[in-house]
């Protein structure tokens, strides 16, 4: 991982009025999450402002409820 | 005016094992005690959990839609707190039940329908059988504090502490 200085693409694109983003949906959360288990930044996720906002929530509803990792 | 609730519990297998049934309307019951209306439950999924909680490493979840008017909120909260059959909960407020859910409660309710009973406990967790409590959520919250909030320190106002509390909604 630190000998790659190139920048990755965003791994995803989001239309803001789709459905909100889900906390059961683990399979999808976790395409954002680092191998540490931690959120992957916004310019990482490609989302907007509010799409990130939505998608940490998420992730963090769902490590409350122990779908998700805290760490790894 | 009411509020349409979706409410997600973490079930001990253990409860879950003696009875299905009887698990679920513990919880429906505790929602209907405090004012709630019930408008559908099922089991959602029987998963093994991400990090041990309270000892357990697997959990049963049990997905509930409810309405409820006013403060009746405060009450569940103290209720399912104090219930330790319910290792995790989270209740937050939908515009309308899923398309689909009714119909999936009802499959689970219908004549015939067996739900699968959770496979046998795996062995306590090696750090609850040392740290005992300790094992659970405040290592998991030290860990957290202890590791950058962002991979990327790019966000700068992105990067506050995750607070439990930030995984409910009211
Ligand atoms: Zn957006």
């Amino acid at each position: 991982m630190a000998e790659s200085r190139k920048p990755s693409p965003p791994i995803a694109s989001r239309h803001c009025d789709d459905p909100k983003i889900d906390y059961k949906e683990v399979a999808y959360l976790q395409k954002f999450l680092t191998p540490q288990a931690q959120i992957l930044s916004r310019k990482r996720s490609g989302f907007c402002t509010q799409c990130q906002r939505e998608l940490k929530a998420a992730i963090k509803r769902a490590r409350h409820m122990g779908l998700m990792a805290f760490v790894q | 005016m009411t509020t349409t609730y979706e409410g997600m519990f973490l079930l001990d297998n253990q409860a879950v094992r003696a009875d299905w049934c009887q698990a679920k309307a513990m919880v429906t019951d505790l929602l209907g005690k405090n004012g709630a209306k019930v408008l559908c439950a099922r089991r959602w999924d029987e998963r093994k959990l991400a990090y041990p909680i309270k000892g357990r490493t697997r959990g049963t979840y049990l997905l509930a839609y409810f309405e409820i008017a006013g403060t009746g909120l405060n009450g569940i909260r103290r209720d399912f707190e104090l219930d330790e059959r319910v290792l995790r909960y989270l209740l937050l407020k939908v515009d309308a039940i899923p398309a689909g859910e009714r119909e999936k409660a009802a499959e689970e309710g219908a004549d015939g329908y067996v739900v699968p009973p959770p496979p046998t406990d795996e062995a306590i967790s090696p750090e609850r059988a040392v740290f005992g409590d300790l094992a659970d959520r405040p290592i998991q919250e030290h860990l957290r504090r202890n590791t950058p909030a962002e991979a990327d320190a790019g966000d700068g106002a992105e990067a506050e502490v995750a607070e439990a509390a930030a995984a409910e909604e009211s």
